[in-house]
């Protein structure tokens, strides 16, 4: 009986998830999943592979669309010149991830995907047994806020606040052919189930139908390299003067706010941040802290685009 | 000096450590050998009130387990607090603490196995902040039974001299700080490791992660009952210490233990949150301290009461305490001096020395605080600073004794090159330089077990080979005291490097040294093998001399020959070498250090003595971002005085070192605790520099050339980080204009600072 | 989960070993077939201490799963050094002071090498970025560096 699966073609996949359905873990580069396997926050029986499927491994423009194939890695991203030149947020966005070595594995499905992550669960086994399992994990109280309802782990993923800022769109792959759709609705405000993707689903890529005349990224983290982050704003103004601000890493789900530009108020833009960001004390930069933040991030950001 | 002293050297190690040939403990394997994990509380303070292994011990794979009770002698590295056991005994003290250990054929096994023990605890109240510890606390929920009533009280250190207080009283320039410091850990690289082995002979080889062999075999003596003649420890290659390493630890003691109980090979490696837990880092530290100066600048008197939180035991924290105080000392002159150290018990990871061992935190007060006096002065710090300077041959007011001092050099060459007297107090906001200076000791004076040995010997052996092998305790962990062996060989017998090898750390086969830490293996070993290898030069020159009818006074050893000036007499080393044992055979020749008689007669005299002292000053230039409160450090000029820089290379890796530690706990690390379990255990979240994080560093070698260390030689692997953080600290006020009393200084408490002032 | 026999290519040889389907690369290397020159340091993608090759292309130990790498080529530390010479990496970590320790070093190695590869023309700063995965204790990264600046100069001639 195999445990570890490495089909090297999407239908093959399909298969293989649709046999073992509520037994098994998708590694995309792995480099995050890894970790929870090792704290037993990832139990699942069978881990298929999809560093093989070489098929979605692209980086392609048609039609004024930009396509990135789902196992494109972070690394190819940042060194591919077609996207240096005309989405430079999206190398931004992917040069603040992890570290260069880690890059070359990490993949933008991958980090489309990651957990969402709180300083009580991100923590080895023994570690959680100390202090009593959270909603999270297999506990059934909130070690941040006591409660027993919701769950606030963060979404912490740096690409998919450029994406979302770009107004993305995902494509993947069910049982019953192919579905394409904001990638917005990908996410849940849920810091457990933080996405929609069903077990019988994969993802195949992502399709960015805008350029940014006007961008902005920052990425709040207490050293330049390696940290997750605290506080992720990316922004983008198109053509037709529509501005997409999102903001990540304060909430269950990247967070964003669209709006024709010249009606958009810094107080307004502020207001609606602070309104949709479930912001807990969850992380280890202070959570007063970073809600100052958002308020620094958006002037500035706001600032850029007008 | 002709002969490589004072040369950029190359580590010898560096070869086998760049292919990744150099054996650490975890790449040891050996037949039979068997794994062992822990089982670990996951209470903070509680009473075991049932422990069953029973399971654990039929679980298949598993050859042995073992609970405190098996190994109840308590230890510690210093003889006045051996407060801690192997493992737990009726109850625990820290979160992760070791309760039960099981030996397995795999680590699988073993870690299963471990799932299988079956544990009660019966909670206590845990005091986890040092105030509710030293106030709040009933006899019933004392953390150690040999406090005074009632009282979480490990140590409280005090000294004082010509009254400070009624200075500071009537003082017309002075100030006050109240300074919070977060725990910082040492974080080197290589996890924990121990691997012991029962011999056939029924002695004990312990190959050990440690900076202190000698103080591991003291302690496995007495906690394992087995004559000290019985037991070998060797410390292989070694992965940074930093003093993370330098106490005898619990896993050492169970490894050994389960080797003798299972006469297999037994192994022992941390995870890295095992690291975590294991600790013994800086100590958390409040602390409030007062300085007064005359109109002129002259310091007039120096006052402070600290209080030092340090965990569930002891280790080194009564010479911490002590520390914390006597090394402000130096390098200024203050008559009017005090201090009170009070060290808490409390139920966390344990603290104990680390890197610039007790004085880095209150040398961030003293430094920031002349900073403040300067202001109130309107004087330039870097004047202030130069009028308070300790001369050359002189006495502090607790009687160190201070000899070679660089530290003027020292200020002006950082002073100079960093362009201060035009940038300073002149750069746009946001933008700042801050000056501070360092004074540290050149190995302990006294040793940590009193004795009548000194405090290290070296055997330089010569044989038909024409090599010579230098035999040392000293334990090679980075800094480069190897190299630094067969450098001194080399300029004493003026041979190429590579007739000199060293056979190190090993308490079978290698004379005593007390161990890396104090920073005091340059100038008590260095000395140590200077006399060694010059007497084997001295019993070549005799043999040789006798030969060849020559005055051995007349032999010059040089570039690997044996010459007369008139080169009449010109032989090769290895013609030499054998003149020299004929009818005699290999020989080995002696030396050692005992450090002179030094201090004073009163009680706590004895702490910070050291036969020399270092000096230093940086200079460091921030950014400061006013809308985030985040603080980038641009560039670093140090200059550090070390005596003289026997390896260049060596000296300068230390300070760089030191910098990127400093930075660390200045902005970024820190020890983040919630109901005393950590919350950072990894390397995620303890946040130390990467190569981005590190700034631009201009180092500086001050060479005062110290009458008694070797060639001139002191420290150089620890003073340098005590200048790092206060001057990171000064230039933030000069950038922007607050005093940040907290460290680290995270974006955070820089904004609400920022805001404060505002 | 149960193990399977499979096979690796190591430093150009071909390994057979028995791997659980839940390992990482630095354990099998280190536990099953000794390659100890491999560090383990922080086993969670922190440190980079246990980088190695695979195709060509820098991966941390400790991330990757053993079973993944079937049919591709690994090249550990032990590989690089089989050499009689050292690479000039390894050459000017020594000459220049860019180890004490030691531990971190098999790691710089390992990524320093299809750094300098990738980016023959890389400054200081670009090499400062390269290597921002590696965490060192010892040496404040200045002589690490140091190091690679020169040998890439060495490499470029």
């Amino acid at each position: 009986m195999e445990y570890y699966h490495i089909p090297s073609s999407v239908e093959e996949t399909l298969s293989i998830a649709d046999n073992y359905s509520g037994n098994y873990t998708y590694f995309a580069g792995g480099t995050d999943i890894q970790i929870y396997r090792k704290q037993k926050l990832d139990t699942h029986d069978h881990i298929i592979d999809l560093s093989r499927l070489d098929e979605l491994k692209s980086i392609t423009v048609n039609k004024d669309h930009l396509h990135l194939g789902a196992m494109t890695t972070l690394d190819d991203i940042i060194s591919s010149d077609i996207i240096n030149s005309n989405y430079p947020l999206i190398s931004e966005a992917a040069k603040s991830v992890a570290t260069p070595v880690i890059r070359k594995t990490a993949t933008i499905g991958g980090n489309l995907l990651v957990n969402n992550r709180c300083i009580f669960y991100n923590q080895s086994k023994e570690w959680r047994d100390s202090i009593g399992s959270c909603l999270k994990d297999k506990g059934d109280i909130c070690q941040v806020t006591g409660g027993n309802k919701s769950c606030y782990a963060r979404n912490v993923s740096d690409t998919a606040t450029a994406l979302v800022a770009l107004e993305s769109e995902i494509i993947f792959l069910t049982p019953s052919g192919s579905i394409q759709k904001p990638l917005t609705e990908l996410y849940l405000p849920c810091g457990i189930k933080s996405n929609e993707l069903d077990e019988h689903s994969i993802l195949t890529g992502i399709t960015i139908p805008i350029k940014a005349e006007k961008w902005w990224y920052r990425k709040l983290r207490l050293r330049k390299t390696l940290d997750f982050t605290s506080l992720t704003v990316a922004a983008t103004v198109d053509s037709d003067r529509i501005a997409r601000i999102c903001l990540n890493g304060v909430s269950m789900s990247p967070v964003l706010i669209k709006e024709a530009l010249k009606s958009l108020t810094l107080e307004s833009l502020i207001k609606q941040a602070r309104k949709n960001c479930k912001t807990v004390e969850n992380d280890l930069m202070p959570l007063k802290y970073r809600r100052e933040m958002i308020n620094v991030y958006l002037k500035e950001c706001w600032e850029t685009l007008h | 000096m002709s002969g490589p002293i004072g040369k950029p050297t190359p580590y010898i190690d560096g070869v086998e450590k760049v292919r990744g040939q150099a054996m650490y403990t975890d790449d040891y394997k050996l037949p039979n050998m068997l794994y062992l994990t822990f089982l670990r509380s996951t209470e903070s303070h509680a009473k075991i009130k049932s422990l069953d292994i029973s399971s654990a011990k039929s679980y298949p794979g598993v050859v042995a387990v073992a609970t405190g009770k098996d190994i109840p002698v308590s230890f510690g590295i210093l003889p006045i607090s051996p407060d801690e056991t192997a493992m737990a005994v009726e109850k625990v003290r820290y979160n992760g603490e070791i309760v039960a250990a099981v030996a397995g054929k795999t680590v699988e096994a073993a870690q299963e196995a471990v799932k299988n023990i079956k544990v009660e605890y019966e909670s206590i109240t845990a005091f986890t902040d040092p105030h509710d510890s030293l106030e709040k606390c009933n006899l019933e929920e004392q953390i150690h039974p040999h406090t005074k009533d009632g009282k979480n009280i490990h140590k409280t250190a005090e000294l004082r001299f010509n009254e400070p207080e009624k200075e500071l009283e009537t003082a017309k320039y002075k100030q006050t700080g109240f300074f919070k410091f977060a725990g910082v850990t040492h974080a080197f690289t290589e996890p924990h490791s121990t691997l012991a082995i029962w011999n056939g002979d029924k002695t004990l080889t312990v190959i050990s992660a440690t900076q202190v062999p000698h103080y591991l075999h003291k302690n496995l003596s007495k906690v394992l009952g087995l004559p000290l003649h019985k037991i070998q420890v060797q410390k292989p290659a070694l992965g940074g210490g930093f003093g993370g390493k330098s106490d005898p630890f619990p896993h050492e003691m169970i490894t050994a233990y389960m080797a003798m109980k299972t006469k297999q090979p037994v192994k022992c490696t941390f995870s890295r949150e095992e690291v975590f837990i294991t600790h013994h880092g800086r100590h958390p530290t409040e602390m409030s301290m007062s300085v007064s100066c005359d109109n002129s600048g002259k310091i007039t008197a120096l006052d402070t009461d600290i209080i030092i939180d340090g965990g569930a035991y002891g280790s080194f924290g009564v010479v911490t305490s002590y520390y914390n105080g006597v090394l402000l000392q130096g390098p200024y002159k203050i008559d009017k001096f005090g201090f009170r150290t009070r060290r808490a018990y409390t139920n966390k990871h344990q603290c104990g020395a680390m890197r610039g061992h007790g004085a880095v935190n209150p040398r961030y007060a003293v430094e920031v605080i002349l900073d403040m006096l300067a202001q109130d002065l309107n004087m330039d710090p870097c004047d202030l600073r130069n009028k308070n300077f300790l001369p050359e041959n002189s006495f502090t007011v607790g009687e160190f004794r201070i000899t070679s001092n660089g530290v003027r050099d020292c200020l002006d060459t950082v002073r100079k090159k960093s362009d201060w007297d035009k940038r300073y107090g002149k750069l746009p906001y946001g933008r700042g330089l801050g000056i501070a200076c360092g004074f540290f000791i050149s190995g302990s004076a006294l040793p940590i077990i009193w004795n009548r040995y000194p405090q290290t010997v070296v055997h330089a052996k010569l044989d038909f080979d024409g090599r010579i092998v230098m035999f040392s305790g000293a334990s090679e962990i980075g800094q480069g005291s190897d190299t630094m062996l067969v450098q001194i060989a080399a300029e004493e017998l003026g041979i190429a490097l590579d007739y000199v090898q060293v056979e190190v750390a090993d308490t079978k086969t290698t004379p005593v040294d007390l161990g890396s830490y104090s920073s005091r293996v340059t100038f008590m070993v260095g000395n140590a093998a200077k006399t060694a290898s010059s007497n084997i030069r001295k019993e070549m020159a005799k043999a040789i001399g006798k030969e060849k009818n020559v005055s051995p006074d007349k032999l010059i050893f040089a570039n690997s020959r044996i010459q007369t000036q008139d080169k009449s007499i010109d032989l090769s080393w290895e013609d030499g070498v054998e003149i020299a044992m004929a009818g005699r055979g290999a020989f080995v020749e002696s030396g050692h250090y005992i450090s002179p008689k030094l201090g004073g007669k009163y009680k706590g005299a004895g702490a910070g003595l050291s036969p020399s002292y270092s000096f230093g000053a940086f200079i460091s230039e921030v950014t400061v971002n006013s809308d985030t409160g985040e603080v980038n450090v641009e560039k670093i000029w140090a200059a550090h005085d070390c005596g003289k820089a026997l390896n260049p290379l060596a000296v300068e890796g230390q300070i760089e070192g030191s910098i990127h530690m400093g930075i660390g706990q200045a902005l970024t690390e820190e020890m983040r605790y919630k109901n005393g379990q950590q919350m950072n255990p990894n390397f995620f979240d303890y946040r130390i520099p990467s190569s981005v994080d590190t700034p631009d560093m201009d180092i500086s070698i001050i060479e005062s050339n110290d009458p008694e260390g070797p060639y001139g030689a002191k420290e150089a692997g620890e003073g340098p980080i005590h200048p790092v953080l206060p001057s990171i600290g000064n230039a933030v006020y000069d950038a922007v204009g607050i005093r940040m009393m907290e460290l680290p200084m995270t974006p955070d408490k820089v904004l609400s600072k920022l805001k404060e002032m505002s | 989960m149960k193990s399977k026999i499979t096979k690796l290519s190591i430093n150009g040889f071909e390994h057979i070993v028995l791997v659980n389907p839940d390992e990482t690369l630095v354990f099998t290397l280190r536990e099953r077939l000794n390659f100890t020159g491999t560090k383990k340091c922080c086993d969670e993608g922190t440190c980079g201490s246990c980088t190695i090759l695979v195709d060509g292309i820098p991966v941390l130990g400790c991330l990757t799963p053993t079973v993944r790498c079937v049919g591709k080529t690994i090249i550990t530390i032990e590989g690089i050094s089989s050499k009689e010479d050292l690479h000039p990496v390894q050459k000017y970590l020594v000459k220049n002071g860019g180890l004490q320790c030691g531990f971190c070093t098999p790691g710089v190695v390992m990524t320093a090498i299809p750094f300098l590869d990738e980016h023959p023309n890389a400054n200081r700063e670009k090499i400062k970025e390269g290597l921002s995965g590696n965490l060192c204790r010892c040496t404040g990264y200045k002589k690490i560096i140091d190091a690679v600046e020169n040998a890439g100069k060495e490499l470029k001639v």
